[in-house]
């Protein structure tokens, strides 16, 4: 565990060398997403003062749901990046380099790409939380832990959900399309108020595109801690990510390699 | 015990076939058109430890097919292979430790950091100590002449530069075998001579073996002992690199340049002139029959040179003449 840790951390190092050499550009990819959800949020701060409250949702409710899909969505991007390019490298033959080394396939693959624009998201999702304090005055150490926790398990399922639907080109071939629109049905949908949905929609949401886990349901568990949505928290990690690994070895016996002339970034 | 044992190792890909234009793609679409394709058909080969090994045939013999099962990147679809006692597709991790591979076309040091930083993450993943690692990254940088470019950017480095960083990254863990899939592709002369010697040394002090793969018959002639030739995914050929040279590489071409016009119907006895223009000519000859100092002499006498290139016959000139015989 100690070495693949330091394993780990030596990659996001090298990560973060690789994207400082053009810190202007590194520097333009965080600012511009942080703008770019500032932007998005203005909508529902328009909204929310127009509407006041969504079946019993309001304003502060949104602010902390922000805080835990972009830190969730912010650090599994950062610091698993590839989980974004992942139908890519299968069908380019990418996993070559990978499978070549002493390491996990899926972790090291995952982990040695940082996508410069989630830390924009990251920090965005850390003020949007400070925010959400801030304008419901409600803080604790017990409510700091449950938003790192819920965070780390929305993320686990970020990831997971990604690898799982990119995972597919092992099968299909090329399924950069089909990762393109799952993306933002995920993002789309955990940023939405959940009491707009119901009956068959909500349980999409917790299975199909599972934004639930994501977005609505670790926001609750932050603002008010309960068993049950602890376990459906957890569950939701645990399934979407042993999914994930299941299927991503699966294909990986089915992995053609390729002739392509590649470089690492 | 054998560094590498392979028995009937077969592999079949299956590519999909598609008419030209929108009408076969739709066609495609609705009923693929699916096709095995022999990769590598039932080879058998074995290699001993410490053993400098070439693997060469054209492009699309089966040449990368069979390294990447080798290294555990491919399973095959059917036979058996044991790499230092491992099974490679099941034990792929355990291997990974022991063996070293560079793939020409496949850079594993990263772009846009200088060659160090990947050197500094390699002793992660190969979980070497600090002091070790850095003793180590001294001492190849010594041998293969990169210690100026270490500290430089890896996109700024030449092609040449850039391999023999590569060759070092893949030895940092002192692996027990080395397995190069085309580590002189689109190398000059000089280049391609320096990572052969180097290959060489650390075959000479280190006892890594080499399997090397390559479509150039020059790397194989200059750098191993024996050789495998593969060709549309079946062995035609193993035996010593010295009994391939006797039997199929006793023909040289020679362009050669003058400053002078020549004569028209310049000749040398024993050579067959292939082309003879005003400044120059292209020659072949046997050296069992014609040796090369005469040759060489013939053509200093016949005017003022400007430029000599002797090379010796393709790989499909080779593999041609073993399926003739």
């Amino acid at each position: 565990m100690r070495k693949t840790l330091s394993f780990l951390f030596s990659l996001w190092k090298t990560n973060l060398l690789s994207a400082m050499e053009y810190r202007v550009a590194f520097l333009l990819q965080v600012f511009g997403m942080m703008l770019n959800n500032a932007f998005y949020f203005l909508f529902w701060v328009i909204f929310f003062d127009r509407f006041e409250q969504v079946n019993g949702w309001a304003l502060e409710d949104m602010f902390m749901l922000f805080g835990v899909v972009a830190v969730a969505f912010g650090a599994g991007t950062y610091l698993f990046g590839n989980a974004l390019h992942l139908a890519g490298i299968i069908a380019n033959g990418e996993l070559d380099y990978y499978l070549s080394l002493p390491k996990p396939v899926l972790l090291h693959m995952l982990a040695s790409r940082s996508v410069a624009s989630s830390a924009g998201d990251f920090l965005y999702g850390l003020f949007s939380f400070v925010v959400a304090i801030v304008v419901t005055g409600e803080f604790s150490t017990g409510m700091l832990a449950r938003y790192l926790l819920a965070c780390v398990a929305a993320m686990a399922v970020v990831v997971g959900f990604l690898v799982l639907v990119q995972s597919l080109a092992f099968w299909i071939g090329n399924a950069s399309l089909l990762t393109g629109n799952a993306v933002n049905a995920i993002i789309t949908f955990s940023l939405y108020p959940i009491t707009l949905f119901d009956g068959t929609a909500k349980l999409l949401l917790f299975t199909v595109i599972p934004a639930a886990f994501v977005g609505a349901l670790p926001a609750q568990f932050v603002r008010t801690f309960d068993w049950a949505s602890l376990g459906q928290l957890l569950l939701g990690a645990i399934v979407f990510l042993g999914l994930a690994i299941v299927v991503f070895y699966r294909g990986l016996r089915r992995y053609e390699s390729g002739s392509a002339i590649q470089v690492r970034m | 015990m054998s560094a590498i044992q392979v028995r009937n190792l077969h592999k079949t890909f299956q590519t999909k076939r598609k008419a030209a234009g929108f009408g076969g793609s739709l066609r495609a679409l609705w009923k693929p058109d699916l096709h095995p394709v022999e990769a590598v058909r039932e080879i058998s080969f074995q290699m001993e430890q410490g053993e400098l090994l070439g693997f060469i045939g054209p492009n699309g013999a089966g040449k990368s097919t069979t390294i990447k099962i080798l290294t555990g990147i491919l399973h095959p679809t059917g036979g058996e292979a044991s790499v230092l006692g491992f099974v490679p597709w099941q034990e792929r991790q355990k291997l990974a430790y022991q063996i070293g591979t560079v793939f020409g076309q496949r850079p594993q040091l990263w772009y846009h950091l200088p060659a160090v930083d990947t050197f500094y993450l390699f002793g992660k993943i190969y979980e070497m100590e600090e002091k070790a690692l850095r003793q180590r990254i001294g001492y190849l940088s010594e041998a293969f002449e990169i210690e100026h470019l270490l500290e430089t950017p890896v996109r700024k480095l030449s092609l040449g530069q850039r391999m023999r960083c590569e060759v070092a990254a893949s030895l940092l863990h002192k692996p027990r075998l080395l397995l190069l899939d085309e580590p002189s592709i689109g190398l000059d002369v000089v280049a391609k001579q320096r990572i052969r010697e180097t290959i060489r040394r650390m075959n000479e002090e280190e006892g890594v073996g080499v399997l090397l793969t390559s479509h150039d018959a020059g790397d194989i002639e200059a750098l191993c002992k024996r050789v495998i030739i593969i060709n549309h995914g079946e062995i035609i050929y193993q035996d010593k690199v010295s009994a391939l040279k006797r039997r199929y590489l006793t023909s040289k071409q020679v362009d050669v340049r003058y400053s002078n016009a020549l004569e028209p119907d310049f000749a040398i006895p024993g050579v067959e002139m292939l082309k003879v223009g005003t400044f120059g000519a292209k020659l072949r000859f046997d050296v069992r029959e014609t040796p090369v100092e005469r040759v060489m002499a013939a053509l200093a006498s016949a005017g003022s040179l400007v430029d000599v290139t002797v090379s010796d016959p393709s790989l499909e000139e080779v593999i041609r003449t073993i399926y003739e015989s």
